[in-house]
């Protein structure tokens, strides 16, 4: 990546530019983050008289980060999200992958519904997206386990203990194979019909030719559609809580969000919340900058 | 949520002012009329609170407070409110006045988030029975004006009850045989549910077997939600979970309710306000189902606690502390009122509209009950007074959601779940600065 | 006619079968909401998932009558933050995205991986002490509590810098600047005409973002006349434990909330360049 050439010296115009996005970025995201590092390290305690006296803000110093690092719960939540995470990302990747080749497949038919239905979920809200599977998992509403019962095989416990995972990686999946699709798709628009033509003359076949050919070029979009995704699933939050009513497999921990959200909310610890907010962020930044590392493509296009 | 425009609002103050007199006759709330509204305009006053009754009161009060007017917003139900309040609260853009569970009192007020108005709630404080005035009283500073109570019954589908030829359970043992009973006659149907996100509900049934929750003596709190009468509760549910005489699983879910609406759930042990609840559900059972007296441990008592029910209470941030507390009385204590609450389904906390319940339909759900006051009324009478939630209701009840759910999910005894949560309850306490003693 | 297959006929069917199946699975639920929305209160809860209700009239009826009118209400209101605000954020991201790509100036740098870290931060982790913020600003609970905190998007930025990389040529901002014309004119007449595409991108990601956005207003709203569709039908939803008649009207209302939001994805999909979600990978 060159350096832009020869704008002019000293020119106002560059930090004209660029100062709504500095202004904006500083007062809501930077302040936040810092009003929420503050947070971390203050507490409320008990003052006053009375039966239950007041709470008051003190400085508590580490305290919170050591209630948060040493919550078995935190940690757990970690693990289902893994958990999640493992059946999720590679789904939805793949089928991605796969929907997208296919639709570059002249043999393929029905091309133009295929990838506008398969786009579609994209905009449903994760809210919505949550309830509508989540009638289709409940024994009685459930056209799923409508069928296997008149077959006599009995429900299929979608919300149980087997399947809670897959049930809520599948929610994730429907909403995000169209969206990863179209990116790995427009990726394989752009290599030149040449190179497939002419291995296609040496007679390799449409399989060799898609895992030969297409596959590495797209590489840098599955690193980009990978670090979504991952990005993605240490942010899961709508999914869980909206099923959650719905079934007692999902806690009110069991993802590190929905914990945070409960000690920000119902159990009114601010703090502690701010405190695991930090810990989740910097764990997010940490694993997106290892990924980047290890997929070495000067990935997010490096400045210089 | 209109502003009455300002012409309008003039032209209506010489009515307001008679208005004014009457319903401050009538409801002995505080004078409405002495504010001066000339030079101001209304006051205009934000509140939060959700029910199918509130948009009427709120416009039959607008109607006869010229000088008041408020605006009402229904943020989501006890759960949402009580916790959206908390930010506003620290944010310090909350609303004037809110309806909050009882249980969530404690932790708004150790928030430091309500006003006292024992001020102002000197002429309607015997419009309520003692027991309930106590529900919203602590230390002497008054933190709210009763809304509705929840007094816990039986909650049965009568005609699915008929069809089995099951008798009405009078003690919690009996409830065990029926339980079984049903099993036998319709193996697709339980006789009740167990439902881990019932904190209020369990809670309700320790309490009627003797448990006290959270107790304080001078400055020093006891917790006791794993204590013996709440642990025998925990083994009685346990023993019944074990045998599938009754269901484990969460309620008014989808799933629950097409169960309850092919009659496969035939009763809900709750509180007064189930039968609204269950007509939106299974609108077509109107009229099958009844009431009756909550399950005993011994036959012959009558105590029962109460489950839900809310205060309508006034801010600290509110900087109209008199006319919102002015609004919190006429809302619980004007006869209009209580009508209209009754009319939506709702058990009215001050005795006027207690006594209003009499002349009153009863709600369709039970339509076919006639005596479903009467037997309201006296569960209402049986109630116990002692009302024990403590500081931190909010971490506890998450807490027992989760170590029930994990309890009743892998099969490991309720008891434990209680321990691990009272484990909670304390550390939290004690590390917000409480004497909790003991443990 | 054999029952074999010649093998490119093969070809064409396995493929053909596999992109069709992917296409029932993304739609059967959308089909669900559809038909859902069809039942009466009662039907939802007692007859077969995909049987068609009787309710339909009246949940529409219900729906624009509830709380006078309030659906209408929110949906204008998620129009306008997804409408409003993408548009700004698209400007304001297109500036930044522009200027970082074809300047170098002091700081350049520093901004580019603060943005980079921005992208990778959880939104929810922000949206407390967005709050707290914005209340010390007194403007918890208005349009722009919801607004102003939407109008800065890394991602965004980060796309418009690749976009200005790789399509708007240093040679012809050069070839203006030698002809005299001011940096301010060569943004209007240069710059921006050729970032349109990569606009029409950043305006349409921004738009779904926003419009599926949750959260944020959910915490910053109280008052229900300023909710977007999502945080409105979630708050029937939440009700609906208390009130479930409200089951059906929050169905009825995803229904007919998902269909513009899908009209429209139609519509711009020929103009998406999504490749220069890509492109900057490429190096």
């Amino acid at each position: 990546m060159t350096a832009p050439a020869g704008a002019r010296r000293g020119s106002r115009a560059p930090y004209l530019f660029v100062a709504p996005a500095v202004v904006l970025f500083v007062a809501f995201l930077a302040v936040p983050i810092g009003y929420a590092v503050y947070l971390s390290v203050r507490g409320l305690r008990l003052t006053g008289t009375g039966i239950f006296g007041t709470r008051q803000e003190v400085f508590v110093g580490l305290d919170n980060y050591a209630r948060t690092l040493t919550d078995p719960e935190f940690w757990a939540g970690f693990g289902r999200l893994a958990l999640y995470g493992l059946i999720s990302v590679p789904l939805t990747l793949g089928l991605a992958l796969l929907f997208a080749l296919l639709l570059d497949y002249a043999g393929s038919r029905g091309r133009r519904f295929s990838r506008t239905a398969i786009f579609l979920p994209y905009a449903i809200p994760g809210v919505t997206a949550s309830l509508l599977w989540g009638f289709m998992y409940l024994p009685s509403t459930s056209p799923f386990s409508f069928l296997t019962r008149e077959l006599g095989l009995g429900e299929i416990p979608f919300l149980g203990a087997g399947g809670i995972y897959p049930s809520l990686a599948n929610v994730a999946i429907w909403g995000g194979v169209g969206f990863n699709m179209i990116i790995i798709y427009t990726s394989l628009r752009g290599i030149p019909a040449e190179l497939s033509d002419a291995a296609r003359i040496d007679g390799a076949s449409e399989w060799r030719i898609a895992w030969h050919v297409k596959i590495p070029l797209v590489a840098p979009a599955l690193v980009l559609t990978g670090l979504f995704a991952l990005i993605g699933t240490l942010q899961v939050y709508g999914e869980p809580t909206t099923l959650k009513p719905m079934t007692t497999e999902i806690s009110q921990t069991w993802v590190p969000l929905m914990l945070i959200y409960r000690n920000a909310f119902l159990r009114d610890d601010l703090p502690l919340a701010s405190a695991a907010s930090v810990v989740l962020a910097a764990g997010t930044l940490a694993v997106s900058v290892v990924l980047l590392k290890l997929t070495q493509r000067r990935a997010l296009g490096g400045m210089r | 949520m209109r502003i009455r425009g300002a012409s309008g609002s003039i032209a209506a103050l010489g009515m307001a002012a008679l208005l004014a007199a009457c319903s401050s006759g009538a409801g002995g709330g505080d004078s409405a009329a002495t504010t001066p509204a000339a030079e101001s305009g209304p006051v205009t006053l934000q509140f939060w609170c959700w029910g199918s009754g509130q948009k009427d009161k709120v416009a039959a009060f607008n109607k006869a407070h010229p000088d008041i007017q408020v605006q009402h917003t229904d943020v989501g139900g006890g759960t949402d409110t009580a916790a959206k309040l908390l930010t506003a609260g620290r944010a310090g853009n909350g609303p004037d006045a809110a309806c909050l569970e009882y249980e969530s009192l404690p932790a708004m007020i150790v928030a430091g988030a309500l006003a006292d108005i024992s001020a102002h709630t000197g002429p309607i404080k015997d419009a309520f029975s003692p027991d309930v005035w106590t529900l919203t009283s602590f230390d002497g500073a008054v933190y709210g004006v009763p809304q509705d109570l929840g007094p816990m019954v039986f909650v049965y589908n009568r005609k699915r009850f008929d069809e089995l030829k099951i008798e009405v359970p009078v003690t919690w043992q009996d409830f065990a045989d029926v339980a079984a009973q049903v099993r036998k006659k319709d193996p697709e149907a339980y006789l009740a549910t167990f439902a881990p996100a019932e904190f209020g509900n369990f809670a309700g049934l320790a309490q009627q077997a003797g448990a006290s929750w959270w107790k304080v003596q001078g400055t020093t709190w006891s917790v006791g939600i794993a204590d013996a009468p709440s642990l025998e509760v925990a083994g009685f549910w346990q023993g019944l979970i074990d045998k599938d005489l009754i269901k484990a699983q969460p309620l008014l879910t989808p799933e629950w309710n097409n169960q309850l609406n092919k009659g496969k759930i035939l009763s809900w042990p709750s509180a007064l306000w189930a039968p609204g609840v269950l007509y939106g559900i299974a609108e077509k059972q109107a009229g099958d189902w009844a009431i009756a007296p909550l399950p005993q441990w011994t036959a012959g008592d009558a105590r029962v606690a109460f489950q839900g029910g809310s205060a309508l209470a006034v801010t600290k941030n509110s900087k109209h502390v008199q006319a919102a507390a002015t609004f919190a009385a006429w809302m619980n204590t004007d006869k209009t009122a209580n009508d209209l609450q009754i009319a939506a389904g709702e058990y009215p906390a001050s005795l006027a509209g207690q006594r209003a319940t009499s002349t009153s339909e009863p709600p369709k759900l039970v339509g076919g009950q006639k005596d479903y006051w009467q037997v309201a009324a006296k569960a209402a009478q049986n109630t116990i007074p002692h009302i024990s939630w403590g500081p931190n209701v909010g971490t506890a009840s998450s807490a027992y959601q989760d170590a029930v759910a994990a309890a009743v999910r892998d099969k490991t005894p309720l008891a434990d779940a209680l321990k691990k949560t009272q484990q909670v309850v304390v550390d939290d306490m004690k590390a917000t600065g409480f004497q909790v003693a003991g443990s | 006619m054999k029952a074999q297959l010649l093998p490119h006929q093969r070809a064409k069917i396995l493929p053909t079968v596999v992109l069709l199946v992917g296409a029932l699975y993304c739609l059967v639920p959308v089909a669900w909401v559809i038909v859902a929305s069809t039942k009466s209160g009662a039907e939802l809860f007692s007859t077969f998932t995909f049987a068609p209700g009787t309710g339909l009239l009246d949940n529409l009826r219900d729906l624009f009558a509830y709380g006078d009118g309030q659906f209408v209400r929110w949906a204008a209101n998620s129009a306008l933050y997804a409408g409003a605000g993408s548009a700004a954020s698209t400007l304001i991201s297109t500036l930044a995205g522009y200027g970082m790509a074809k300047y170098e100036f002091r700081g350049r740098g520093v901004l580019f991986y603060a943005i980079l870290a921005g992208v990778l931060v959880p939104g929810m982790t922000l949206a407390i002490p967005q709050y707290l913020i914005m209340s010390e600003l007194n403007l918890v609970g208005g349009y722009w509590s919801v607004l102003l905190p939407s109008l800065i998007s890394p991602f965004g930025i980060y796309l418009a810098r690749v976009y200005a990389l790789s399509s708007v040529p240093d040679a012809t901002l050069e070839a203006a600047r030698i002809d005299g014309a001011s940096e301010y004119r060569i943004l209007g007449s240069i710059g921006l005409p050729m970032m349109v595409p990569g606009m029409v991108t950043i305006f349409m990601l921004h738009f779904v973002g926003t419009w599926n956005n949750f959260l944020l207003p959910y915490i910053m709203l109280s008052d229900q006349s300023k909710f977007p569709i999502t945080v409105g039908l979630y708050t029937l939803l939440s009700q609906g434990s208390s009130e479930p008649a409200l089951y059906g009207i929050a169905i009825v209302g995803a229904a007919v909330s998902v269909v513009p939001l899908i009209a429209l994805l139609l519509f711009l999909q020929r103009f998406w360049r999504l490749d220069l979600l890509s492109g900057g990978l490429k190096g």
